[in-house]
This record gives C-alpha cells, sequence and structure tokens, in this order.
C-alpha cells in the first residue's frame, strides 16, 4: 500500500511540469466554467464541483504566486485575501444576474452568471494596471495585470462553486434561503476563509530562495482536499448524508496523497534532515 | 434581573477575551509568528542558522480566523443537530469538539509551513531538525485549544444572548444576528490582530532582538541577526513562551480585555438607558446614541493617557535615535 502511494507523488510533479501557468489557467477555467454553468434540473453531486472547487482554487495558488512571488513577502496573504474579496464581490454579482435570468428565460439564463466572471476578470485588470502604471501607484511588478485578473476569475468561481456545494445549486434562492434549519449564507464565513488559505498559504509557507512551483501547488490540492472534508461536514447537515460523505471521503483521500507528498518532498529537497543537532555557529 | 445578568455575561466574555488573547500571543510565540517571523526567515540568508520554528501559516489575524471559523462552523452543525433534541445542553458538547478541529487543523497548517519554508532555504545550509518540528506541534495545538474553545465560546454567547440572560422577549435587540461562524471569524482576526500588535513588539524586543537600541526600528544592516542562545545551550521557540508568559502574555490579553469590555459596557449601558427591559427596548435611538457617546468619551480618555505616557517614557528613557 504505501508503495502504491508514491506513485500519486510523482504524477503531480510531472504534470505540473506540463500545465504550465498558462495551460493551467486555461483548464481550471474551462473546469470551473462548465461546472458552474450546468443546468440546475440536472445538478452535479457534490464530489464533482469540489473537484472543481480544487482545481480553481490550485488556479488561484498559481496566480497568487505569480503575482506575489516579485518579493513581496509579507503581501501574500494580503494577496491571497485579495483574491477572496474579489470573489465575493464577483460571485454576488453572477449568482444574483444568473438567478435573475434563469427565472426570467429560463434554463439558458444560467450563462448570466459568467457575466459575474467576466465583471471581476476587467475589475482585475484594472487593479493590476492602477497598481503598475506609473501614472497611479507605481509599483512595477511584472504581469500583475494578469495575475490579478485570474485572481479575480479564480476567486469568483471559487465562491460560486463551494456556494453551489453547499447549497445544491448557485440559485440565490437556494442560497439565501433554504428549506433547511439554517440558511447556506450563514456558512459564508468558512468558505471565505478556506478558499483564502487554498490560494494563499501555499506560497507562504513554501517561500524562500529554493521555492520550487511543482512542491507549492502540492500543498494547494492538499489544502483542497482539507474543504472539501469540511465542506462535506457541512453538505451532511444540508444535502443528506450521501453527499456529505462523498466529499469527506474524497477530501480525506486527497488530503492524505498530498500531504503526504507534499513533506515528503519538502524533507528530501531540504539541506539536510537531522533528528537533532547544535547550529553552525557562523559569525560568532 | 435579567438585566444584570446582562452585565454578569458581559464580564464572562470578558474574562474569556482576557485568557484567549493571553494563549493567542503565547501560542504566537511559539514558532515566531507574524512580524519577528520575517527576521527568523532572513536569519539563515545571512548566515545566522538558527533551531527556531518558522511558523509562517500567514499573519496572526488570518491564521486564528482560520482555525476559529472551522470551530465555529463544526459546532453550528453540531448545534443544528443537537439542538432539536437536548436543548442548550448541545453546547456543551459542540464547542469543544468544534475547537478541538479547529485546534488540530491549525497543527496540521503549522506543521507544512515549517518543513516548507526550511526546505526554501536549502542553499543557505539550514537544516531541517525533526525534534524542533515534533516538539513544537503539541505545544502549539494545545495553546492553540485554549484560545479557539474561549473565542467559540464568546460567539455562542453572544449569539444566544437573550437566551442565557433569560430576555427573549427582547432577543432582536439582545443577542448578536450574525451566524456563528461569522462571529467566529470576525474574533479570530480580532484576537489575532490584538495578539500580532501588541503581544509582537515584547517578543521581538526582548527576546529575537536583544541588543535593540531604545525607540530604534530594526536597521536593515541588523537584518536576521536574531538572538539565538538562549539561558542554556541553543534557544528553540518553546523557551521564548516560558519568558513572554511573565509579562508579554498577560500584558496583550489585558489589551484585548480591555478593549472588549470598553465596547460591550457601553452598549449595555446604553441600552439600559435607551429603556432595555424583560420584553422590550423603548428607546433604540436613545441607546444607540449614549452607547457612541460613552464611546467617545472612552476613547478621548484612553488617547490622553497614551500620550502622557509615551510623552514620560520618551522624558524618562529617551530620546529616541535620529531625535
Amino acid at each position: 500500500m504505501g508503495k502504491e502511494e508514491k506513485k500519486p507523488k510523482e504524477k503531480p510533479t510531472l504534470s505540473f511540469d506540463y500545465f504550465n501557468e498558462t495551460r493551467l489557467g486555461v483548464l481550471a477555467l474551462v473546469v470551473g466554467v462548465i461546472i458552474a454553468i450546468v443546468p440546475f434540473s440536472a445538478s452535479l453531486p457534490a464530489v464533482v464541483k469540489g473537484i472543481g472547487a480544487m482545481v480553481v482554487i490550485l488556479w488561484g495558488a498559481d496566480s497568487v504566486r505569480k503575482t506575489a512571488g516579485h518579493g513581496l513577502g509579507t503581501g501574500v496573504p494580503s494577496i491571497g485575501v485579495l483574491a477572496v474579496g474579489f470573489g465575493l464581490v464577483g460571485a454576488t454579482t453572477g449568482m444574483a444576474i444568473g438567478s435573475a435570468a434563469y427565472d426570467k428565460v429560463g434554463p439558458i439564463g444560467i450563462l448570466g452568471v459568467l457575466a459575474g466572471v467576466a465583471l471581476m476578470a476587467v475589475v482585475g485588470y484594472v487593479t493590476g494596471v492602477l497598481a503598475n502604471s506609473d501614472k497611479f501607484i507605481g509599483m512595477k511588478i511584472p504581469g500583475l495585470e494578469r495575475g490579478m485578473a485570474e485572481l479575480a476569475m479564480a476567486g469568483t468561481l471559487a465562491i460560486i462553486l463551494e456556494c453551489s456545494i453547499v447549497a445544491g445549486t448557485w440559485h440565490l434562492d437556494d442560497v439565501i434561503v433554504s428549506d433547511n434549519s439554517i440558511s447556506p449564507v450563514a456558512f459564508i464565513a468558512v468558505i471565505f476563509i478556506m478558499v483564502g488559505f487554498g490560494m494563499l498559504q501555499p506560497l507562504n509557507s513554501s517561500m524562500g530562495a529554493d521555492e520550487r512551483r511543482g512542491r507549492t501547488l502540492l500543498m494547494a490540492i492538499e489544502i483542497g482536499g482539507i474543504n472539501c472534508v469540511i465542506l462535506g461536514v457541512v453538505t451532511v447537515m444540508s444535502l443528506g448524508v450521501v453527499q456529505g460523505a462523498l466529499l469527506i471521503m474524497l477530501g480525506a483521500i486527497v488530503w492524505v496523497i498530498f500531504y503526504r507528498a507534499y513533506v515528503k518532498a519538502c524533507l528530501e529537497e531540504s539541506y539536510e534532515v537531522v533528528g537533532t543537532g547544535l547550529i553552525k555557529t557562523l559569525g560568532g | 434581573m435579567p438585566v444584570i445578568s446582562l452585565f454578569a455575561w458581559m464580564l464572562v466574555i470578558v474574562s474569556l477575551a482576557f485568557i484567549a488573547c493571553m494563549f493567542e500571543d503565547l501560542e504566537s510565540d511559539i514558532g515566531s509568528q507574524s512580524n519577528p517571523n520575517s527576521q527568523i526567515q532572513l536569519a539563515p540568508e545571512m548566515g545566522y542558522i538558527h533551531r527556531y520554528f518558522n511558523k509562517a501559516i500567514s499573519g496572526e489575524g488570518l491564521s486564528y480566523a482560520l482555525a476559529c471559523t472551522i470551530s465555529g462552523t463544526i459546532a453550528l452543525v453540531l448545534l443544528l443537530r443537537l439542538e432539536p433534541t437536548s436543548g442548550p445542553k448541545a453546547a456543551l458538547l459542540a464547542i469543544p469538539v468544534g475547537a478541538a478541529a479547529g485546534s488540530i487543523l491549525y497543527m496540521i497548517r503549522a506543521s507544512v509551513c515549517h518543513v516548507g519554508r526550511e526546505a526554501g532555504q536549502k542553499r543557505f545550509e539550514q537544516p531541517i531538525y525533526l525534534d524542533v518540528l515534533y516538539g513544537h506541534l503539541v505545544p502549539i495545538a494545545t495553546h492553540n485549544f485554549i484560545v479557539v474553545i474561549c473565542i467559540t465560546t464568546i460567539a455562542y454567547i453572544q449569539s444566544n444572548l437573550a437566551l442565557l440572560s433569560g430576555m427573549e422577549a427582547s432577543a432582536a435587540s439582545v443577542s448578536n444576528p450574525f451566524p456563528l461562524p461569522l462571529l467566529c471569524l470576525i474574533w479570530g482576526i480580532t484576537v489575532g490582530a490584538i495578539g500580532s500588535s501588541t503581544g509582537d513588539i515584547h517578543y521581538g524586543a526582548e527576546r529575537a532582538f536583544q541588543d535593540k537600541p531604545f525607540g530604534e526600528g530594526r536597521r536593515v544592516v541588523y537584518h536576521g541577526q536574531i538572538c539565538r542562545y538562549g539561558d542554556c545551550g541553543v534557544r528553540t521557540s518553546k523557551d521564548v513562551v516560558a519568558f513572554c508568559a511573565k509579562f508579554g502574555g498577560p500584558a496583550t490579553g489585558l489589551t484585548f480585555g480591555l478593549i472588549v469590555l470598553f465596547e460591550n459596557w457601553r452598549t449595555v449601558i446604553g441600552m439600559m438607558l435607551g429603556g432595555l427591559s424583560e420584553t422590550e427596548l423603548v428607546n433604540p435611538d436613545i441607546a444607540a446614541g449614549y452607547g457612541i457617546g460613552i464611546g467617545i468619551a472612552v476613547g478621548i480618555v484612553l488617547i490622553v493617557l497614551n500620550t502622557w505616557l509615551v510623552k514620560w517614557t520618551r522624558k524618562k528613557y529617551g530620546p529616541f535615535v535620529g531625535e
């Protein structure tokens, strides 16, 4: 069993090389959008949406790495929270437009949710331009415009998918008012913080001169797994035991595999792993 | 009597806040989170190999928001499941189970960030000491548990204040309208922010950089020059806690406790002046007005006291470098 678990560790390392920043972004955008616009009548199980959320969080973490990797040391958590902030605004907009369009014109109106994603792409890009431009803040961080746009889109898709996991669909009637004893929107705090951590912690915790993209992104998937476990517990309450238990199982498996892979990669790639020892006394 | 019990619950919240923030500061010292962390991170680059725990989950505000929100979420799910059958007693199970989930998750996050950061410093020859990794995880989880259980209890009391103080009739004006996880998020960010702003100074100035001149920030030339030796042997982050527990931790707890005390005290006094009774709040506008007025008065008194304290300190120990 221990041998078999080694394989998944190799796979993501290899696949991250293929999925460079652009390819990963396109993949996550496509997966996230497809899962978001599946008709309500054929509502996907929470597990599929959980996988979608993982991919989108991975994209967000990669965008944070891209944006904050240029010496924004203490800014990494801020960039991650900025992404979720964009996400909350975009998701609320998208879900409101999508729900209204669905009620007016029927199933095709579901596409309205993409208005939120598109809006945040524009807002994110403009933010990047304002921050980088000499006329305004003049931060001159390479690739900030693209990074901000990607962050905003990833945050929006993640929040939409996670609201949809908890409430069954992202229709505002389901998200805000519910037949259950409590409205799913009560859990917006946990969605906010888990998506935020999925995006900000990988770079923040792997930072250093010898940071490696393949290793950093392993942690994003690991947090995606924890995210699925927590949302699974909530889903047991809101959608029933079957949906919730499947989501918890998926999350637990993903978490065990990628936690092992990440810690192993770190121990292997560090300068030295010692049980204990004294420090080298350099400079007295 | 119910109005008096509002004051009693307010004092319970304040004492819980005191304990929470004291342990929050001590926990952040195990692993040099937040401000001092940037120096711990820089130290190997400057050639100072160390045995500190590098806990870079994020700033304290966010990492405590994480632990407390998870705790609040699990507690709320359990409450929704158990309250219909066993009533308010359900909280006795829900809050500790939620807090345990929150602190276990926090410990997991702490474990990955230490190995991650140390592996990122390969070229500076910083090894991963396994005894440092394993030895710090349980203290981190236990200190965190105390904080999270206090914060979840505060949030629970706030959202059920009407029921607890026997004023169900005026629940709309007494209980907090936010759901439990959201209250936990807000309190988590607050406790982390106070712990970071007040506690770090003590830890940083007196334990990590002991040769800092009065009133001076850390000069760039000295960046990364942390104090790596303890009273006996090489220092680890755990050793810092025993020192900070004498002054830094309680001082931080006092800061947060006083903030919560003043904030709640002015609200409750305002509500009493607004004619709060068991059944209703007669005049909400007067209640809000008095509450804001008392708040401004408290703020002015604190500003005056602080200004006087800074002036006195500069005169006694100064001058500041560069003055």
